[in-house]
């Protein structure tokens, strides 16, 4: 019951996935520059490491937290963050939704929450850039494994795509705000096609 | 944000808590101090679930002085400073974490300035009992303990019996730059104190509830051992 | 009414007289037909009365039920109520009844009811024809006209070219098609602005480029085919007008610059330019507006109508209108531009009013980018901060704070209302003051709220041997002055506190140079004091004073100076007197060596052009070699 009643509290994140292979990339980056607030700049890039940690609950499902470090901006908060599951929803839903609690904590969060009990699943830097439409946050990213392992400089990149994301945190019931995620998506149609991507199919 | 130092005032034999606290109200009042506004610490204690091992306590602290901030102290000693988001999170690990709503204590109470000295009187209580008083003594223009702490002391001797020496946490940490992170070490210590010698001493009489949490408390050895040296 | 009887009525069988020509005889109206009749009553039904229905029935029933009604409507409340259902039901059976026999035609045949067909006249028919192909002919004549004007006026210029020029407003305008209508966006919303007002103009294609033909106005720009047309609140021009007064003006009539009352009939672009402007000013003005009912100062702010008033200082005040004109009234204007305007408009502060709230639209869109960037998007950098950095509640209710427009704009205002008394203040000093000489040098880097001036006291002719040096720091409202010696003073916003200040260094500057030329000239100081307590107490400040002897020690001048006496100089020699006579007091030459009583000297009367010059003049006198 209380678990319930906070995830009634707590904010909700609207996404929609799509990755673009490098070569269009360039093409996206134009569009997306012209789209977004404050095109007169120029994107704003973002290297972050992230960590992975999970631990088994009693019920015996895994309880995930992911901790991210800007690698360019070392002196800012570290970001502690909670997705819950994603409900994919029917067809009328335009997007991906999932619960999510955002936490800026101090740099020491590793070992916190290893002495908690968390075990580190797996890390890895997230390279890219970083735009805004509103009240809307578009990522593209590339993902780069950290080899040789605790490397931050590594050029060890997953794929040759950059994986694009649309997303909208927002306090729960508002689901007008997956119709304009989904209409922003419509404008990078044939360029990037941004689905809602359910993780656990993917499995 | 200066340094803080925070003292357990003992209540002499006769007199109910609420009379010392309008004592030092009036000792302070004459001081030529005034009154801005209330301030309220709390702490709510979780235990780990059977599944982690070794077990931990986890003591979570708001300082009403840090509005915007949640401190998460494990007892191993590590303290997580975060924003209030986190009690959220900590219900989502109710699986893992479990609080027992009887045991959250706060200390709360009236604050003083005086000069460059702000003076914070709480009475500390766990759920609605009375526990003891807590007094937190904050020298605004110094952040090194060691250069203020015979100004405090002589500041503390004005109103109240003052300490010999700092409390054993900041002993440590003389000649380092005060953190917010200080203030709430001493006062998870203090309330640590206050829950282990209530539980002492009404071990026969008290609530089951308070057996248990003395009993959970055991493990927390490792900021247990601080019992602030009183004269 | 019991003895009612029926009464047959049939129309009398005479047709009606149409009309009676003059030799008497009577012209009358054709019956009507069966059909025309019906024709005619039907048109006489007024089907929006249906509660005629009971006058259909026997006189005698009705006025019983309407007796009937008027005992029982005291009795039960509900019986007008059942009454209107039950006539309701009555009718819509009927109408039932009405609708079966139409549609079963067993009874009754509906049929169009044939009118009076119109007689054909093969003549008339003919002139209509005729009339309507003459109509049409000359509008198609009118399209090739227009048509062949237009490619002519394409071919002579391509500006006026109405697609062209569409093209032109396109890049230079947000412009939109809506159905038939070109639309276009005036509003500040895609910079920031959250000002409600739609701020939309419609483009159409003016109707003839009349302009062209007339060959009165050979100066005007060329005509535009293209014709913009915005929302009447935002035509004409319009400003906000700043001035700062000693009194409330109660009427604000604002004389409308020149230029901006004959820019009003040129080209859209103009056009569009001034309307925006006018948007932007409401934006601006209502702000403010917004601001200062919000505000709690001491001494409130007032909104009148179009009028902000605050007050900056005891006496002055800041006024801020919106100044709207959509008719240029040139008599008005003429007359408004005779009469010198005693509220002088403040073209820097309205300027720095438009600069805040560009930063407003500014910052309302550029928000810090998350790092990492999963963290949430648009909060601000200290906000994000705040939880993991453990800020205190000072700190956060620091970061919270922002100052309006409106404060911003008093606090400028009250700057250059202070920094405008400073300048004055030094000015007068520096006229009244001729010896020693005030040099003003007001720095050119200073920013809205804080300037600052350096000024140099020299006398004249000796620039290089003394110089006191004084820095004037003018903040909001108040006012910081930094010595020589590195001694700080804080006054007020009252420019006289300045005032004592200056006159008071002016004064110690005198003493200042003449121990500078004393050191030139061999002299020796003996005394230097620059809080002199002896002679006649200042109005202001202390006196300073100086005694010095020769280079030989036989001379001595005693100069003191005080900030409104002026110099007053002494001098006393040794030995006293030339001659010596002997005395039964003073019997030895050698007593005459010791000083004489002090003389003052009668200043005037030295020449010199200036303090220090007399007093040169005076020591080159003394000095014995």
């Amino acid at each position: 019951m209380n678990l319930e009643s906070t995830r009634r509290s707590a904010q909700q994140e609207y996404i929609l996935q799509g990755s673009i292979v490098n070569d269009s990339c360039e093409i996206l980056l134009h569009r997306l520059r012209g789209l977004c607030d404050n095109g007169d700049a120029a994107p704003e890039t973002f290297k972050d490491h992230e960590y992975v940690y999970t631990i088994r609950q009693p019920n015996g499902q895994p309880l995930t937290l992911r901790v991210r470090q800007s690698l360019e901006k070392k002196d800012y908060p570290w970001h502690l963050r909670y997705l819950g599951q994603p409900e994919i929803g029917d067809k009328n839903r335009a997007t991906l939704v999932r619960s999510c609690i955002d936490v800026a904590c101090s740099s020491n969060i590793c070992t916190f929450l290893s002495e908690m009990g968390f075990k580190l699943d797996y890390e890895y830097i997230s390279k890219g850039f970083i735009f805004k439409k509103g009240r809307m946050k578009v990522t593209v990213s590339k993902i780069f494994r950290l080899l040789p392992p605790g490397n931050v400089n590594t050029d060890e990149h997953v794929s040759q795509s950059y994986l694009v994301e649309v997303s909208v945190v927002a306090p729960t019931g508002q689901d007008a705000l997956a119709e304009e995620i989904r209409s922003f998506a419509e404008q990078l149609k044939p360029l990037v096609q941004l689905e809602k991507i359910d993780p656990r199919r993917l499995q | 944000m200066g340094v803080v130092s925070v003292h357990q005032y003992p209540i002499p034999e006769g007199k109910s808590g609420q009379q010392v606290i309008d004592h030092l109200v009036k000792c302070l009042e004459t001081l030529g101090a005034t009154k801005t506004g209330t301030f309220c610490v709390d702490c709510e204690t979780y235990y780990s679930g059977p599944n982690i091992n070794p077990s931990r306590v986890l003591n979570i602290i708001h300082n009403s002085e840090h509005p915007a901030s949640c401190f998460a102290l494990l007892d191993t000693g590590t303290c997580l400073v975060c924003d209030t988001n986190f009690d959220q999170l900590m219900l989502t690990m109710s699986g893992l974490y479990h609080s027992k709503k009887s045991t959250k204590m706060e200390s709360k109470g009236t604050r003083f300035q005086l000069g460059d000295f702000i003076v914070k009187v709480g009475s500390v209580s766990i759920g609605p009992s009375f526990r003891g008083i807590l007094i937190e003594v904050e020298y605004g223009p110094c952040v090194i303990p060691n250069y203020c702490w015979d100004l405090m002391k002589e500041f503390m001797g004005g109103f109240m019996s003052s300490p010999r020496d700092p409390h054993q946490y900041l002993q440590g940490k003389m000649n380092d730059i005060f953190t917010p992170i200080d203030t709430i070490q001493q006062y998870n210590d203090h309330f640590n104190s206050i829950r282990k010698s209530t539980a002492a001493a009404t071990s026969t009489a008290s609530t089951p509830t308070h057996q248990s949490s003395s009993g959970r408390s055991t493990p927390s050895a490792g900021i247990a051992q601080s019992i602030p040296t009183k004269q | 009414m019991s003895l009612s009887v029926n009464v047959s009525l049939e129309t009398a069988d005479e047709y009606s007289v149409q009309e009676i020509t003059y030799d008497g005889q009577e012209k009358y109206t054709q019956p009507l037909s069966m059909s025309e009749n019906l024709t005619k009553l039907a048109q006489r039904i007024d089907f929006s009365r249906v509660n005629n229905y009971d006058d259909t029935e026997p006189e005698k029933s009705d006025t019983v039920a309407e007796e009937k009604e008027t005992l029982q409507s005291a009795v039960w409340p509900w019986e007008s109520v059942r009454n209107k259902l039950k006539s309701a039901l009555t009718e819509l059976c009927v109408l039932l009844d009405d609708m079966n026999v139409a549609k079963d035609k067993r009874y009754l045949v509906l049929d169009p009811v044939s009118q009076e067909p119109s007689e054909f006249k093969p003549l008339t028919a003919l002139v209509a024809r005729k009339k309507a192909l003459a109509a049409s002919a000359a509008i198609i004549q009118n399209g090739v006209e227009f048509l062949k004007s237009h490619q002519n006026d394409a071919t002579r210029s391509r500006a006026m070219d109405f697609h062209s020029e569409l093209m032109t407003i396109r890049q230079n305008w947000r412009m939109k098609k809506v159905g038939n209508t070109i639309l276009g966006d005036l509003s500040y919303r895609s910079v920031g602005s959250r000002y409600p007002h739609p701020g939309s103009f419609e483009v159409t294609k003016a109707p003839t480029p009349q302009p062209i033909t007339s060959p009165s106005n050979v100066p005007s720009p060329r005509a535009s085919s293209l014709k913009v047309t915005v929302a009447s609140d935002l035509e004409g021009v319009s400003y906000i007008h700043v001035n700062n007064d000693t009194l409330a003006s109660g009427d604000l009539s604002i004389p409308l610059p020149p230029v901006a009352v004959s820019s009003l009939e040129s080209s859209w672009q103009q056009k569009l330019e001034n309307a925006q402007n006018v948007l932007f000013c409401k934006e601006l003005f209502a702000q403010l507006a917004r601001e200062a009912v919000q505000l709690q100062l001491p001494i409130p702010t007032l909104v009148i109508g179009n009028q902000i008033i605050a007050t900056l200082f005891p006496g002055v005040q800041l006024s801020i209108g919106l100044c709207h004109t959509t008719v240029p009234n040139k008599k008005t204007t003429e007359k408004q531009q005779q009469t010198p305007s005693r509220n002088e408009h403040k073209p820097v502060l309205e300027h720095s009013l438009h600069q805040l709230l560009r930063e407003i639209h500014y910052n309302s869109l550029h928000h810090p980018m998350p790092h990492p960037a999963t963290a949430t998007l648009g909060i601000s950098r200290k906000m994000y901060f705040a939880g993991p950095e453990a800020y205190d509640r000072h700190t956060l209710m620091e970061a919270c704070k922002s100052e309006t427009m409106l404060e911003q704009i008093i606090s400028q205002s009250q700057h250059v209302v202070l920094r405008l008394r400073t300048m004055y203040m030094i000015d007068t000093l520096a006229c009244e003051i001729k010896d020693p000489l005030i040099i003003a040098h007001w720095l050119c880097l200073n920013s809205a709220t804080k300037s600052s001036v350096k000024i140099n006291i020299v006398s004249y002719g000796y620039e290089s041997q003394s110089r006191t040096p004084l820095v004037i720091h003018v903040g909001v409202k108040n006012i910081k002055a930094i010595c020589r010696d590195g001694r700080t003073f804080h006054m007020s916003y009252e420019s006289q506190e300045l005032r004592y200040l200056i006159m008071s260094q002016v004064s110690q500057h005198q003493i200042n140079a003449i121990q500078a030329l004393s050191k030139l000239m061999g002299w020796k100081v003996l005394s230097h004091n620059v809080n002199c307590g002896v002679g006649p107490v200042e109005m202001i400040g202390t006196a300073s004073s100086i005694v010095l002897a020769s280079p030989n020690g036989d001379r001595m001048i005693a100069v003191r100076h005080g900030p409104q006496s002026g110099a007053q100089v002494s001098i006393s020699l040794s030995p006293h007197e030339q001659d010596f006579y002997p005395s039964t007091l003073v019997k030895d030459r050698k007593w005459q060596n010791i000083n004489g009583g002090f003389k003052e000297v009668m200043w005037e009367k030295i020449e010199g052009k200036n303090l220090v010059s007399k007093i040169e003049y005076l020591m080159a006198c003394l000095t014995n070699f």
